[in-house]
């Protein structure tokens, strides 16, 4: 009852002209980016965030979480009729939304997409709403000791989610404490890392990481790889599904809604993990399973389910806990902290117009999503003409802005230049860069954290071990780290 | 052999960041010091770095852009790389007109009146969006734009 009180506050924040403005074109950008291939919503988010930063928090918050889920929706159309992902999470969607649009059913496929992705993204809403008050009830219980160990178990969660090696997943987090670790000590005022340099001293802006690792190097892999792409369908038609493509999809999309919910909540987890997996299940328990691959519409029902459930499902931990569960959640836990937000067990009480007024966006947006994705169609298919060599000198100078705008400060753009090209040779040795933003932003919570436990108890560390909670997650995590070091496969290999 | 290069390169950034960081004091009356964590940090670098040096977790065969494709990556540094630097002179009007020209032209090989009509349509875009709708004060150069 709670909840639902507080969804109608939510709405009550949400439904004015200017905060629908901004949840409306927080959906229109992030079909846009999903759309076109080349520009991820991480990169976007980092993009357009110094934008939010002249609006109200509500505002700010829902047009960037719009813009992450508003990505899963546009990234089915360019995998369905141009066989290129428009974003990591759509990758499946090539498999079989390509080849039902090369059998002329290209309308069905963006149809399945977009009312899959319409269902699992209310559906997840709905667990948001119920599960995100009952978990921060059980977490305001918490101090530093019981944090520290959720974040520990958080970044071990994250390494069995990630692609390529574990090691280099531990080396990557170890990297983003390091890069966290530049500045000024807020505790004591020593300059860590600074090296006398004056730009140091604030610290490595997250902004420029972000834009950098994820927003430059990915430039620098498409023009490297000089992607030529072929549309299939110039003209779509027949949008709404047969009473055969619904009789084969609602199961998929109910497993999908379900599998990307969890794998949402998990940290490490999220959209991509999420469609992943949800095409490994429909093609496992499918009765023909050689069918997936030649134009399966449960290989495009499911995954794309799955990644907008996921979206849901991600924003419990950074709503309710104030962890992130991966990169692009913790680049919206960075923001909240920019606005003088801290996100956390107190933030539902401390701040219900903010927490519940972004729930409410999401529902709202997911309704504008399911518009402009099904009727408007026709509108983003036109902008899948437009050359990458036209789209990266303009995302390129988007980036340099957008580095420039957090703080003011050239010395940005070189370290968005560094962060770029290190981005970019990571990537070719199979490093995951998404471990190091979400340790990036999780380090000064984590350290402040830490030093609070040990301050507080006359045992120094030994109060790890003497309260329950903490000590339970803290074993958790050693299992996990455990078992992990002894497991060949990790999920996100395939 | 480029991953072995990095592998001893983390080896030593990590040692390095552990005796900074141990310089920096790991605890003190009022509990932790600012050098623990990095402390920590700068093992756990130094250690998977000798862990991935000696193991086998080579990456198979990494791609390595070759002839145009290496031309095109280096033009999109070069490029930036031109757009930081210059910026703080000429302003970013100027710098980032004359980056996106030097991209069109050397990464993309568009022609000449393609290269300057994207140009000129991008930057006045990127600067009347953000400079005049959204107020937000982008280098000036010498001429006051």
């Amino acid at each position: 009852m709670d909840a639902l009180a507080g969804l109608a506050t939510g709405f009550g924040v949400i439904l004015t002209p200017g905060n629908l403005y901004y949840c409306l074109l927080g959906s229109l950008i992030g079909t846009l980016v999903g759309v076109l291939p080349g520009v991820g919503p991480l990169a976007a988010l980092a993009l357009l965030m110094p934008m939010t930063f002249v609006l109200t928090p509500v505002a700010g918050m829902a047009m960037l979480a719009s813009i992450f889920y508003g990505a899963m929706y546009g990234g089915s159309t360019t995998s369905i009729l141009v066989n290129i992902p428009g974003e990591a999470a759509s990758v499946v969607t090539c498999l079989d939304g390509h080849q039902l649009a090369r059998q002329g059913r290209a309308g069905a496929a963006l149809g399945i997409a977009a009312l899959g992705s319409f269902f699992a993204g209310t559906l997840s809403l709905i667990a948001l709403t119920l599960f995100a008050p009952a978990l921060a009830a059980v977490a305001i219980r918490f101090g530093p000791p019981e944090n520290f160990a959720l974040m520990v178990l958080g970044l071990v969660c994250t390494l069995y989610m990630i692609s390529g090696s574990t090691a280099k997943g531990v080396l990557m987090i170890a990297l983003g404490f390091l890069a966290a670790a530049v500045g000024i000590d807020v505790v004591n005022g020593k300059e860590r890392f600074t090296f006398d340099s004056i730009q140091l001293t604030a610290g490595i802006e997250l902004l420029a990481v972000v834009i950098g690792l994820f927003g430059v190097s990915e430039i620098l892999a498409n023009v490297e790889s000089q992607a030529r792409s072929t549309l299939v369908a110039n003209r779509i038609r027949g949008l709404w599904p047969t009473r055969e493509d619904w009789r084969v999809s609602w199961r998929p999309i109910l497993r999908g809604s379900g599998l990307g919910f969890l794998l949402g909540i998990v940290p490490g987890g999220g959209p991509v993990t999420a469609s992943f997996m949800s095409y490994a299940l429909e093609r496992r328990i499918a009765t023909q399973p050689e069918r997936f691959g030649h134009g399966a519409m449960e290989g495009v029902a499911g995954p794309e389910s799955a990644n907008n459930a996921a979206v849901g499902g991600s924003m419990i931990p950074l709503l309710s806990l104030g962890i992130p569960g991966n990169a692009v959640t913790a680049l919206l836990l960075g923001s909240l902290v920019i606005h003088g937000i801290q996100p956390g067990p107190l933030f539902m009480t401390q701040r219900p117009d903010l927490f519940w007024g972004v729930v409410a966006s999401m529902y709202v947006g997911n309704v504008f999503l399911l518009l402009l994705n099904l009727p408007l169609v026709g509108i983003w298919v036109q902008l899948l003409r437009v050359p990458y060599r036209i789209l990266f000198p303009l995302v390129l100078l988007l980036s340099v802005v957008g580095t420039y705008s957090a703080n003011k400060n050239l010395f940005d753009l070189w370290v968005m230049l560094g962060f770029g090209i290190a981005g970019y040779l990571l990537r070719k040795l199979e490093y995951d860069l998404a471990p190091f933003v979400i340790s990036f932003v999780l380090a000064p919570l984590l350290e402040q954290s830490l030093r609070q436990s040990l301050v507080m108890s006359p045992d120094g560390a030994l109060i790890l071990a003497q309260r329950p909670v903490t000590a339970g997650l803290l074993v958790v995590a050693l299992v996990l780290a455990a078992l992990m070091f002894r497991r060949p496969v990790r999920l996100g290999d395939n | 052999m480029a991953e072995r290069a990095l592998n001893c390169f983390w080896i030593l950034l990590g040692i390095a960041a552990a005796i900074h960081a141990h310089g920096l004091g790991m605890f003190g009356p009022s509990g932790p010091e600012s050098g623990l964590f990095p402390l920590i940090a700068g093992l756990l670098i130094a250690a998977t770095g000798i862990y991935l040096l000696v193991g086998k977790t080579a990456t198979t065969n990494p791609a390595w852009p070759r002839g145009p494709a290496l031309w095109r990556v280096l033009g999109v540094v070069a490029g930036l790389t031109l757009l930081a630097g210059a910026t703080q002179y000429v302003g970013f009007a100027v710098a980032s007109a004359i980056t996106m020209l030097v991209l069109l032209k050397s990464v993309e090989r568009a022609g000449w009146i393609e290269s300057l009509a994207i140009t000129l349509a991008a930057v006045t875009v990127v600067m009347g969006l953000f400079g005049h709708l959204l107020g937000m004060p982008l280098p000036r150069g010498p001429w006051g734009w």
